[in-house]
């Protein structure tokens, strides 16, 4: 028990880098993209206009455009983008596995499927909590289902088979839900719930969802040490007291609050969850623990970043945000199986 | 082109009024367009079928009413069984389907469904009354639609009011649609223009916020957003310029098709006008 926490020790002295520096250069670059995120639209305004609009000042018009289009678009990529970040932080510490993420588990595509089942059966209007509950039922269900049948210490390679079978099945029930319920409309709604998109969102969203995002990123936060503990191993953690059992159950429970709660209100988005750790990594180091705020605030910037090219991006229509992020995942997922080859080919063994 | 063809089905129809001691066609349609001319100028017998959505109340006036009627499949197999005396049917409807059908020896005659005025809308009426063999029936239906078009232009032109026809997730009709014929008649602007959208296309709330056009023409005026289309509308943005008092509400299935509901779509944009200017 002494040998794992002088281990523990260990860790945390070799990952003290300057971190302060890090997270003060995130919280810089995510707040330079708010303000960003602020200033783009259909209308031009300038810098000046919005500033001044945000605080009150200038025509109806403006304020209106800034506090109440743009504002809960910017809030809205703020939180999901941390929550999806630090979810896929979260899910990596769990499982010891650099592939786990939210999107590759299915969690948001099944996410989707407990929304539109809610607007499919004509029981809860689109801006009611219905749909936010809904769809964290079927993103735990989705999330549990595959750890369950992975199984605790499942390779890498069953994992993402496993996630493969669970958001497909899920993104094939949603579009069958969405038929079924004969909206003449069916092809732009299932754009919506399987490519995401911020656009026009107001405060109502952002009600909607903000609360059980900020529940899931606390039950994540507050397992960091647990984190720190399991990457030395199931056993030398259980030896430190943490309970492997109930932390997976809670890391389940923060990750479907938050992922659902964002699905329910933007559709599906996908790959920040993957993508925003691994770029954390060489800058903050291998410890779990320290690794959730730096990937909550670099899965914000991807988001931000993402809805701000997207409206920036010459278009027809508009662009959906979620098919910025999978062009940039997926092949950065691709990457990381070339980089894990090794170890995916011995999980097969 | 399309104004060519009721021409062509009044061609083709030349020997009917010879043949009137023949018993009348019996006619099946496969669109709901079709569908609702058929119904306001057949006799009930002479309907054999009608398209998949006749008895959506969304889309189609007479919803109610078609469901005295065999529902067809929209495919070709059903009508084939049914060896109508002719099929009616929309230019847009699914091409394979027609040409099946010529192919199989039945008589095929398309609608525009999209009429580019009101007087080829009456002249459609016209075509439709001489192809189920009541002729005489098309006058009062046209009579109707002159009635109101005569009401609109009597309290048109007192003062151009810029209306934005706003559906569904930002959808704007613009210059062409049915929507902008029955503007001209009742003298208002479509303000599809001030948002650079020609013939149609999808608004940004952003842009119509900024554009500020004086009314909102909505298909629904309920607070219940049945999907993220109708949420849009329901944006408190949106509401805060545009609270249902600056909102005017025209059904959509008054304003799909061109025929005899297109009288009532008139009379309702007057009332709501004259609500308005109050």
């Amino acid at each position: 028990m002494t040998e794992g926490a002088q281990q523990l020790a260990t860790i945390e002295t070799a990952a003290a880098r300057p971190r302060g520096v890090i997270t003060l250069a995130l919280l810089l670059i995510v707040g330079l993209l708010m303000l960003g995120s602020l200033g783009v639209g259909p209308v031009r305004l300038s810098p000046l206009t919005v500033l001044g609009a945000l605080f009150g000042g200038g025509g109806e018009v403006e304020q209106v455009i800034v506090q109440q289009i743009r504002l809960p678009r910017a809030i809205l990529g703020l939180a999901i983008g941390a929550i999806l970040g630090l979810s896929g932080a979260a899910l990596q510490g769990l499982l010891r596995n650099p592939l786990a993420s939210p999107s590759l588990f299915g969690a948001p595509q099944a996410a989707a499927f407990g929304a539109v089942l809610m607007i499919a059966l004509g029981l809860a209007d689109v801006r009611s909590y219905a749909l936010p509950v809904a769809a964290i039922l079927a993103s735990f269900v989705s999330v549990f289902a595959l750890l369950a049948v992975a199984g605790g210490n499942a390779g890498m390679l069953l994992l993402i088979l496993a996630g493969l079978a669970i958001s497909s099945l899920a993104g094939a029930a949603t579009v069958l839900v969405m038929n079924l319920a004969s909206n003449p409309y069916v092809a732009l709604e299932i754009a919506f719930w399987m490519l995401g998109s911020l656009e026009d969102r107001s405060f109502h969203h952002v009600m909607l969802a903000l609360p059980f995002i900020a529940i899931g990123a606390l039950i994540l936060f507050s397992q960091r040490h647990a984190f720190r503990a399991l990457s030395l191993g199931e056993e030398t953690a259980q030896s430190l007291g943490v309970d492997v059992g109930r932390l997976r159950l809670l890391v389940i429970i923060g990750v479907a609050l938050g992922v659902g709660a964002g699905v329910a209100v933007t559709g599906t988005i996908g790959f920040i969850g993957l993508v925003a750790p691994h770029l954390m990594r060489p800058l903050v180091g291998h410890d779990p623990a320290k690794l959730l705020l730096p990937s909550a605030l670099c899965g914000a910037a991807l988001l931000l970043a993402a809805d701000i090219a997207v409206r920036i991006i010459p278009s027809s229509s508009d662009i959906k945000v979620g098919v910025l992020t999978s062009l940039i995942g997926v092949p950065f997922f691709l990457y990381l199986i070339v980089r894990e080859r090794r170890s995916l080919g011995g999980g097969m063994a | 082109m399309s104004r060519r063809v009721p021409l062509a089905v009044l061609a083709l129809l030349g020997a009917i009024p010879q043949a009137a001691a023949q018993p009348l066609p019996r006619i099946a349609s496969t669109n709901v367009c079709t569908d609702q001319l058929l119904m306001t100028l057949a006799d009930p017998a002479q309907i054999i079928g009608l398209s998949p959505y006749s008895r959506d109340p969304a889309q189609s006036f007479a919803a109610a009413e078609a469901r005295r009627y065999r529902l067809l499949s929209g495919g070709a197999e059903d009508i084939l069984m049914l060896k109508p005396d002719a099929v009616v049917s929309g230019q847009y409807d699914k091409r394979a389907t027609r040409e099946l059908l010529r192919q199989q020896g039945v008589r095929v005659v398309e609608f525009d469904v999209v009429p580019p005025s009101l007087d080829a809308i009456k002249q459609q009426i016209v075509a439709m009354a001489a192809l189920v063999g009541h002729p005489e029936r098309a006058a009062p239906a046209v009579a109707r639609l002159d009635a109101s078009i005569a009401r609109a232009r009597a309290m048109a032109a007192h003062n151009p009011i810029r209306v934005l026809p706003l559906w569904r997730r930002g959808w704007v009709s613009g210059a062409g649609s049915l929507i902008s014929l029955l503007f001209a008649e009742t003298g208002l602007v479509n303000a599809a223009a001030d948002l650079g959208i020609a013939s149609g296309g999808f608004a940004s709330l952003e842009a119509i916020i900024a554009a500020r056009p004086d009314i909102l023409l909505v298909s629904d005026g309920g607070d219940f957003a049945e999907d993220e289309g109708t949420a849009l509308l329901l944006h408190p943005a949106l509401e805060r310029f545009y609270p249902p008092s600056k909102r005017i509400v025209l059904p959509e299935r008054l304003t799909v098709c061109g025929g005899a509901m297109l009288a009532d779509a008139l009379d309702l944009l007057v009332a709501e006008l004259t609500r308005m200017s109050r």
